[in-house]
């Protein structure tokens, strides 16, 4: 069965060895999305709440370039650094995520990777999707 | 409209965030991390460590079941813990609960879990 990586334009640029995602069959695996601009690549403002709403929009992106959505993702992964964020995190999750909802896994992590910017990544979030 | 492939029961503890229970594709099902709260009070079972995981596993048999599948047809666990002083309760009570063929598994310590929790489990699951 034919698989590939995607590497999009309209997500974050790669600061390693991974590409955007991973299609095989008729599921797409997504790299780990921090709340990082995709344009120049700095991590957004805003706490949490900022950083989540960026990352889920950097995760909408690559699903589209992938010809999959938000609505068609079936598990996701979410790692966060603050046991305070939650309420937050949840509610940035909420507005973007909606019936039929994924199946979720969440923990708290000691840190996340560095990135370009002044803020402390808080939180990151992968997915598993149908496409096709 | 192709039929909801999500599953919640309320032989499970009720979500309380913005997640469902299980979701089907592809012939597997995927089960969101289980915690050790009683399905009926929603409360954190008492007893520590034990109570919690053996609480989280009969939470996780509940969905399965529920979604056509059952333990003995898990493919991937994935288990995150807080007290590295409980990796040798994790591994006993696993054992008991778990049987050939066992599925993969991927453990680790967690910084924290959701409200203190100690222990949480996922899976994913064959439904033939």
């Amino acid at each position: 069965m034919a698989h590939r990586g995607v590497v999009s334009h309209r997500g974050p640029q790669p600061t390693g060895s991974y590409p955007h995602a991973h299609i095989h069959g008729n599921m797409v695996w997504v790299t780990a999305q921090a709340g990082r601009d995709p344009g120049n690549g700095e991590l957004v403002e805003g706490g949490m709440d900022g950083q989540m709403e960026r990352a889920i929009s950097n995760l909408a992106a690559i699903l589209d370039e992938c010809g999959s959505s938000l609505d068609r993702v079936i598990r996701t992964q979410i790692m966060y650094t603050d046991p305070s964020d939650v309420d937050a995190m949840d509610a940035a999750y909420a507005r973007s995520f909606h019936a039929p909802l994924p199946v979720r896994t969440s923990w708290g992590v000691k840190f996340l990777a560095a990135e370009p910017g002044t803020e402390l990544v808080r939180v990151q979030i992968d997915c598993v999707a149908e496409v096709g | 409209m192709s039929p909801d492939p999500t599953i919640t029961i309320k032989e499970a503890p009720e979500p309380r965030g913005p997640y469902v229970h299980a979701r089907q594709h592809g012939g597997l099902v995927y089960v969101t991390a289980q915690i050790g709260r009683d399905p009926k009070t929603g409360d954190f079972v008492k007893g520590g460590f034990d109570a919690e995981f053996n609480q989280a596993i009969d939470n996780v048999e509940a969905i399965l079941r529920a979604a056509g599948s059952s333990l003995d047809r898990v493919v991937k666990a994935q288990i995150e813990f807080v007290d590295e002083g409980d990796l040798d309760a994790m591994n006993r009570i696993y054992g008991e609960r778990f049987h050939e063929p066992l599925p993969a598994r991927t453990s680790f310590g967690a910084a924290f879990l959701w409200k203190g929790a100690r222990v949480q489990i996922d899976c994913v699951a064959t439904l033939d």
